[in-house]
C-alpha cells in the first residue's frame, strides 16, 4: 500500500486507480458543514481567498471536535467522515475553481462531480465511517481553524496527519467511480435477485 | 422500593455514554462472521478496519463515531413497578446532564428542522417512546442514538393487500436507494402493517433485536433469511466500496391492520449503537448490552 504526501500532487492524483487503497501523510483541510461549503463557493464566485488556502489542496468531508488548549493552541478531540453526497451540487464548483487534487468522506459523489474531477485531476477518497479512533490517532497537529462562528464540526480545519487510512480510492481522476459502477452492477443484478426471492419464497 | 427520578436520570445518561464507546457484542460477532466469508479483498480490509476501530474505541474509551446522533430512548415500564418522581423529565434531564459532563464533549446534532440550526436541545428531544410490560416490577430503558448517516435512508410506502413478493421488492427498492451511503454493513429493520406510525415503530424496533437470533414466526424467519441473501447479492459491500457484505441482518416484524399495509424499512449503520438496562425494584441495575 502506497503512502502519499498531501496536499496530493496532480501527478500522484492521476496515478491512482479506483479500488486502490492508500495511506495519507502531510496536510489536509476538512469540514462537515454545508454552510461552510456554501461559504467556500461564495469565495469562488466573488473572487475572494478562502480563510484557509485551498488552491491545489485536499478538502475532505470530515467532521471534528476542535477546541482551544490552555497554552493558546488548538486540538482535535476526534474526527470522522460525513456523507459526501450532501455536497453534490456544490463540489464541482469547488473542485474546478480551486483545482482540488483530492476530496473525500464517505458514500461517494455524483456524476457531475466525477466529470469535474476528471477534468481537473482529482480523486475521491473513502474513509471508514465509525473510524473515529483510527482517524483521530493519525492527527499530528492542528495548523488552522477557520469560521469559529460555526458549530465545531462545520469549521474549516487544516491538519497535519500521518498514517491516515487506509483510504479507498472511490473515484479516480480518469472518470472511474466505484459508487457508480456498484450502483449499475446492483441494478443489473436486481431482476435476477428478485427472481431468486420468488423461487425461494415458493419453495419455503 | 420505588424506582426513582434519580435512578432513571443516571441510567439515561450512562446508556447514551456507553453506546458511543462500544460496538455491541452481537454486532462484533456479525462482523467477524462476515470477515470469515467475505471474498472481496478490499472488503476484507474494510471489515478488519471496522473491527480494529471498535476494539480501539473500547480499549481507549473513545467514541467510535464523531456523530453521536440524537438521543433516542425506548422505555418500558412494568405495571407492578413503583415510580417516584417525574420519570419523563428524568430521561430529558439525564441527557442534559450527560451533555454537561461527558468527556470528550458531544458535537451539536439536535437540529431544528425549520431552520437547520443545531444545538444540544430542541422540541421533543430526546425522542422517547413508552411501552408497558404487564406484571413486571422493573423499568427498562433502551438507548439507540440515531444519526443522518443511516437514518437518512429510512422509507415507508403504503400498499393495499400486497403480496409478500411486493413487500420484498419494496425492501430491495429502498436498499437500492441507500446504495453505498448508509455505512454498510447495516442492520435492516422492516415493519409491515398496523398503521403508518405502527409500521415505522415496529420496523425501528426490529433493528434492536440481537443479530443471530431467529424470528419466532416461521414465515418471517424465512423472509429474513432470503432478504439477507438478496441484499448481500447487490454487491455494495462494506462502506459501499464493493463486497459481499452489505447487511449483517434483516429483521422483520408485522402487525395486523386493515388491508392498507404500510411497509417501513430502516437501517442501522455497522456500529449499531444500542444499549439496554433494567432498573429492578430493589434498585439494582441489570445491563443487557
Amino acid at each position: 500500500m502506497r503512502t502519499l504526501r498531501f496536499p496530493l500532487s496532480r501527478e500522484d492524483a492521476r496515478s491512482l486507480r479506483a479500488g486502490e487503497m492508500i495511506l495519507a501523510e502531510g496536510e489536509i483541510v476538512i469540514t462537515a458543514g454545508l454552510p461552510t461549503v456554501q461559504r467556500l463557493v461564495a469565495c469562488a464566485d466573488e473572487g475572494r481567498d478562502p480563510p484557509i488556502a485551498l488552491f491545489g489542496g485536499s478538502l475532505f468531508h470530515l467532521g471534528s471536535y476542535s477546541q482551544d488548549t490552555a497554552d493558546g493552541g488548538l486540538e482535535i478531540l476526534y474526527m470522522n467522515p460525513t456523507t459526501s453526497t450532501r455536497f453534490n451540487p456544490l463540489m464541482p464548483r469547488l473542485i474546478r475553481h480551486f483545482g482540488l487534487t483530492a476530496v473525500g468522506g464517505k458514500g461517494g459523489l455524483d456524476a457531475g462531480c466525477v466529470d469535474a474531477m476528471r477534468e481537473v485531476g482529482c480523486v475521491y477518497l473513502s474513509f471508514l465511517g465509525g473510524g473515529a479512533p483510527l482517524h483521530s490517532a493519525a492527527i499530528k497537529a492542528v495548523r488552522e481553524v477557520a469560521y469559529p462562528d460555526l458549530v465545531a464540526h462545520y469549521r474549516l480545519v487544516r491538519l497535519a496527519v500521518e498514517g491516515l487510512g487506509p483510504l479507498t480510492v472511490g473515484i479516480d481522476a480518469h472518470g472511474n467511480s466505484l459508487f457508480d459502477s456498484l450502483q449499475r452492477q446492483a441494478a443489473d443484478r436486481l431482476p435476477e435477485i428478485l427472481a431468486r426471492l420468488d423461487a425461494e419464497r415458493a419453495a419455503s | 422500593m420505588p424506582i426513582t427520578y434519580d435512578a432513571v436520570k443516571a441510567l439515561s445518561a450512562q446508556l447514551y455514554d456507553w453506546s458511543l464507546r462500544r460496538v455491541p457484542a452481537d454486532t462484533l460477532a456479525g462482523l467477524e462472521a462476515a470477515l470469515a466469508t467475505e471474498t472481496h479483498d478490499g472488503a476484507q480490509k474494510v471489515l478488519r478496519m471496522m473491527l480494529g476501530s471498535a476494539r480501539k474505541a473500547e480499549a481507549e474509551d473513545r467514541f467510535v463515531c464523531s456523530d453521536a446522533g440524537v438521543p433516542v430512548y425506548h422505555v418500558t415500564i412494568g405495571t407492578a413497578a413503583r415510580l417516584e418522581g417525574d420519570i419523563k423529565a428524568a430521561i430529558s434531564d439525564g441527557f442534559d446532564a450527560l451533555v454537561a459532563t461527558i468527556s470528550p464533549p458531544l458535537l451539536k446534532h439536535v437540529t431544528n428542522p425549520l431552520t437547520n440550526e443545531r444545538g444540544y436541545k430542541g422540541r421533543d428531544m430526546p425522542i422517547v417512546t413508552w411501552d408497558v410490560a404487564g406484571g413486571a416490577d422493573w423499568v427498562e430503558i433502551l438507548c439507540q442514538p440515531k444519526a443522518l448517516g443511516s437514518g437518512r435512508w429510512a422509507a415507508l410506502e403504503t400498499f393495499s393487500f400486497p403480496t409478500l413478493a411486493q413487500i420484498e421488492e419494496y425492501v430491495m427498492k429502498v436498499v437500492m436507494q441507500a446504495g453505498s451511503q448508509h455505512c454498510p454493513p447495516v442492520i435492516i429493520g422492516v415493519g409491515i402493517g398496523g398503521s403508518f406510525d405502527v409500521a415505522a415503530r415496529i420496523g425501528s424496533k426490529a433493528t434492536m433485536r440481537a443479530i443471530g437470533t431467529t424470528n419466532p414466526e416461521p414465515v418471517l424467519a424465512a423472509m429474513e433469511a432470503r432478504l439477507l441473501r438478496a441484499v448481500n447479492a447487490t454487491g455494495f459491500g462494506p462502506m459501499g466500496t464493493g463486497g459481499d457484505t452489505t447487511a449483517l441482518a434483516v429483521h422483520v416484524d408485522y402487525a395486523s391492520g386493515h388491508g392498507y399495509t404500510p411497509v417501513a424499512v430502516c437501517f442501522n449503520c455497522w456500529i449499531n449503537r444500542r444499549t439496554r438496562a433494567r432498573i429492578h425494584a430493589d434498585g439494582s441495575v441489570e445491563r443487557f448490552e
